[in-house]
């Protein structure tokens, strides 16, 4: 070991920040190590993403905080240049790679370098740098195709190699801000193959991720906040520890969530039928949802199960295709959202910000636009009283945080962004509920409310439809799952099935391999 | 070296010829331009119809249509739009939309030239140099406002046009200011093979647009600000200070573009520079139909700009009144933006 290496790679110390009254971190510190990957948890809002601004330079830390690199304090407030200079890298949600671009481009933005007179860009020296970032990946990727049609497994090396760049060979830290959220379990496994290779030259990585599993699966060690504070620094992580971190970020246990609905009564009649459904990417696809059941729908990234619940929504207009509700054949060919809720179909999507809610209303609001859209005198005044009587019961249930129903909901944490969501579905009758990704993005607290609400709707007659991409989500949930190929039903998982098992179908080829098999167990410092 | 470029077929708007993308890549040259033949077709879809369009015109016209009179008005006459689209496409390009204040800006640029010069008697060259540095000014203002302070685009720059506007009907008591020195207009109507200079320094100006764009660093950091503003700024490019730059260098434009407006007519009249905000966005926008789909980009800009002047030109010689030019640019505006619409989610 050389002597530098005896310092730790990133050391934080003293940081707190407050926004306005408001203080989001009370005195934070810990220290990522060389060659290791550290993990920081903590549910939505506990300040993770506030400490990567920090050390971004996009938060002000208060005087007295203290950020190392390799031993050198960085000027506060930090200044990206700086920081990228002192060898830390950030790669930011959903690997922070702009599509339409090339992965050239992609590679080489921020870093390009014009010839001195013409200022055109040396676009050979560009290639051969990203090159040469390949070639210590061990990994290759066509330069010049636009990273939207690479595969997953492909961007996600084009993340690391890019992140690379900043790093000293052998040295220098990786941030990753939630950057593995999207990725299926496939190029996970390919991810972490990658990361390792990169961690074990003597890089290290400080991961930021909801995923518990993950986490107890990769990280050698593991740094946990609640609310600002610093619960454990540097706990050393186990696989199978999942449980543990859990009440760690919480301060509570965590209910143990069994597996499977259990409340299926597959030969009540009538169920929600969905036949023949041809669509953009759906092919004669089948689902039977009896009322009571949930069933699960995941399969490849091109399989085409993710475009049911759009269309069972009437969202995205399938080709051709019939719904069976309630006794009605519905063609789906000219089905409408506003058809779908008369029939009783409603849909959590999965892009909250985009689709789920209307971030500058409140949660009253909100909650409420499924009454207010569909009413019938338009210009009658809306019975806020009303409203709220029966909204708050169900914020109770779902344990929104803040229980206020006037928030505004874009000031929400993620989870209870989600919550709201389901809130407005939930008060309603519903034939089947639909839903996509219902817990990305949020952290197990809310997880498991989440996932408790889903069931109790399921328990009262209600039919459930999930697709999702996440098997530990998919195997809490469901009775069945189906694993969608080609555009239509492949295989059906019947009862209740382990996570293994739903990868290993989806993967067909392949089983579930550990992420970082050869990760050394450490013992706790 | 990439291999999976055996079926595609890469193409230039400027050089032709096809070739493979793993030759040019051996040139050196910009990635990703490698193009199916399919996209070909939507990148001079435009140019053809714009083709159509003068052969139709020709056909019914012939006597006036082809003239060497309507060629000069054609090219001769859009300085003024191709400076104005310029600018717009400077805050456009890095994801700000959209700037509502460049027609009023410019406007304010060409009154004050004359006024400065006409009713205060300051040298022209002072006053052309004042005028221009003021409305670069107000662009500087506008990005303060809008990347420091975060307030929204639209409301910012519609009010700063409004209030421009005003300052200039102000400053020219309502009426049109004229009596600028001839020797001055050179600098907009001095002919060269039978074009004004005008044309000419919009011909440059675009020029020098699309080489930053497609050659330069800062043309790529643009597109990609324009792209994602975080991912860019966590790349290491100073986002705000682009942004910053781009209202900033949207105000140059319009000032110099309004200058020599001014010079071409000896004077300007303060309501002129209203007429020009539809026809900003109909070429901009249209402009994202030609050369490369689905982008905002110069020269696509520069003949969108003619196209729009052909098609109305040859309304007006078929015996259309006044009130084509509206209805002519609306239309487009219509039509254009649902084609980049289209394009922009097909090449995503």
């Amino acid at each position: 070991m050389n002597p530098g290496a005896s310092a730790p790679r990133l050391s934080l110390s003293g940081v707190s920040v407050a926004y306005r009254r408001n203080r989001v971190l009370h005195d934070v510190g810990f220290a990522v190590g060389p060659a290791e990957i550290h993990a920081l948890i903590g549910q939505n809002g506990s300040g993770k993403s506030t400490l990567v601004k920090v050390l971004t330079g996009l938060c002000t830390a208060e005087p007295g905080a203290c950020v190392e690199i390799d031993g050198v304090p960085l000027r506060l407030p930090a200044r990206l240049a700086d920081v990228r200079a002192a060898g830390v890298a950030v790669v930011h949600q959903s690997l922070g790679l702009v599509p339409q671009m090339s992965v050239l481009e992609n590679m080489r933005i921020g870093r390009l370098r014009a010839r001195r007179f013409s200022r055109r860009i040396r676009w050979d020296r560009e290639r051969a740098a990203a090159g040469r970032m390949f070639d210590r990946l061990g990994r290759h990727v066509p330069l010049d195709v636009a990273v939207h049609r690479l595969s997953e497994e492909d961007r996600a090396t084009v993340a690391i190699a890019r992140a690379l760049q900043d790093t000293p060979h052998g040295g220098g830290l990786i941030v990753f801000d939630e950057s593995t959220r999207a990725l299926s379990r496939r190029s996970l496994e390919h991810f972490y193959e990658v990361l390792d290779d990169v961690v074990r030259a003597g890089t290290s990585a400080l991961l930021i991720s909801h995923r518990l599993e993950e986490v107890a699966e990769v990280a050698d060690r593991v740094t946990v906040l609640r609310d600002g504070k610093l619960v454990e620094a540097g706990r050393a992580a186990r696989r199978g520890s999942e449980g543990e971190l859990a009440r760690l970020m919480l301060g509570r246990a965590l209910q143990a969530i069994s597996s499977g609905g259990g409340h299926a009564r597959p030969h009540a009649e009538p169920a929600v039928e969905l036949a023949d459904v041809i669509a953009t990417r759906l092919d004669g696809a089948a689902v039977r949802v009896a009322p009571g059941e949930i069933v699960g729908l995941t399969g490849l990234a091109d399989s085409g199960y993710d475009q049911v619940p759009y269309v069972l929504a009437g969202v995205e207009r399938a080709a051709s295709g019939k719904l069976l509700v309630n006794g009605d054949h519905i063609d789906l060919d000219r089905f409408t959202p506003a058809a779908a809720l008369g029939a009783g179909v409603a849909l959590v999507p999965g892009d909250r910000e985009r689709a789920g809610l209307a971030s500058g209303q409140t949660v009253a609001e909100n909650a409420a636009l499924p009454r207010t859209g569909t009413a019938g005198p338009r210009l009658s005044p809306i019975r806020r009283r009303a409203e709220l009587a029966e909204l708050i019961p169900w914020l109770d249930r779902l344990r929104l945080h803040p229980p206020d129903p006037h928030a505004v909901v874009g000031r929400l944490s993620g989870g209870n962004q989600q919550k709201v969501v389901l809130a407005k579905w939930l008060s309603r009758g519903l034939r089947l509920l639909v839903l996509h990704e219902p817990t990305q993005a949020v952290d197990v607290g809310a997880r498991a409310v989440i996932v408790d609400a889903v069931k109790d709707a399921a328990a009262s007659g209600c039919g459930v439809l999930v697709a999702g991409s996440d098997e530990n989500e998919l195997s809490m949930l469901c009775d069945r799952v189906l694993v969608f190929r080609d555009g239509r039903v492949h295989r059906e998982l019947a009862g209740p099935c382990r996570p293994e098992v739903i990868v290993a179908a989806v993967f067909a080829s392949s089983q579930r391999r550990p992420l970082r098999a050869n990760r050394e167990e450490r013992v706790c410092p | 070296m990439t291999t999976h470029s055996n079926q595609t077929l890469s193409a230039d708007p400027g050089p032709a010829e096809p070739e493979t993308a793993a030759s040019a890549a051996a040139r050196g040259r910009r990635p990703g331009a490698a193009l199916s033949v399919g996209r070909l077709g939507s990148r001079f879809a435009a140019l053809v119809v714009w083709l159509v369009l003068a052969v139709l015109y020709a056909a019914l016209r012939p006597e006036t249509f082809l003239t060497r009179g309507t060629f000069q008005t054609i090219f001769g006459s859009q300085q003024a739009l191709v400076f104005l689209t310029a600018a717009l496409l400077c805050t456009i390009i890095v994801g700000e939309f959209v700037d509502m204040s460049v027609a009023s800006n410019f406007g304010f640029a060409a009154v004050l030239v004359a006024v400065l010069n006409v009713h205060h008697h300051w040298n022209v060259w002072i006053a052309a140099v004042a005028a221009i540095a003021v409305s670069t000014l107000v662009g500087l203002v506008n990005g303060w406002l809008a990347v420091h302070l975060g307030v929204n685009t639209i409301v910012v720059t519609l009010g700063m046009g409004t209030f421009l506007l005003g300052l200039g009907l102000w400053i020219t008591d309502l009426t049109p200011v004229s009596g600028m020195p001839s020797g001055f207009a050179q600098i907009a109507l001095h002919p060269i093979a039978g074009l004004p200079a005008g044309f000419y320094e919009g011909l440059v100006l675009m020029l020098a647009f699309a080489y930053v764009m497609r050659f330069t660093p800062l043309g790529r950091n643009m597109r990609f600000v324009g792209a994602n503003r975080e991912v860019s700024r966590l790349a290491g490019i100073r986002v705000n200070r682009l942004r910053l730059g781009a209202f900033t260098v949207a105000g140059l434009i319009a000032g110099a573009g309004g200058v020599i407006a001014s010079a071409a007519t000896g004077g300007f009249d303060a309501t002129v520079s209203q007429s020009y905000l539809l026809p900003i966005f109909a070429a901009t926008f249209l402009g994202t139909a030609i050369l490369e789909p689905g982008a905002f980009n110069p020269l696509g800009t520069l003949l969108a700009v003619y196209f729009l002047a052909t098609g109305i030109l040859g309304l007006q010689l078929l015996g259309a009144a006044g009130w084509v030019s509206s209805v002519f640019y609306g239309g487009v505006l219509i039509i254009a933006v649902t084609l980049a619409t289209l394009l922009h989610r097909r090449a995503a």
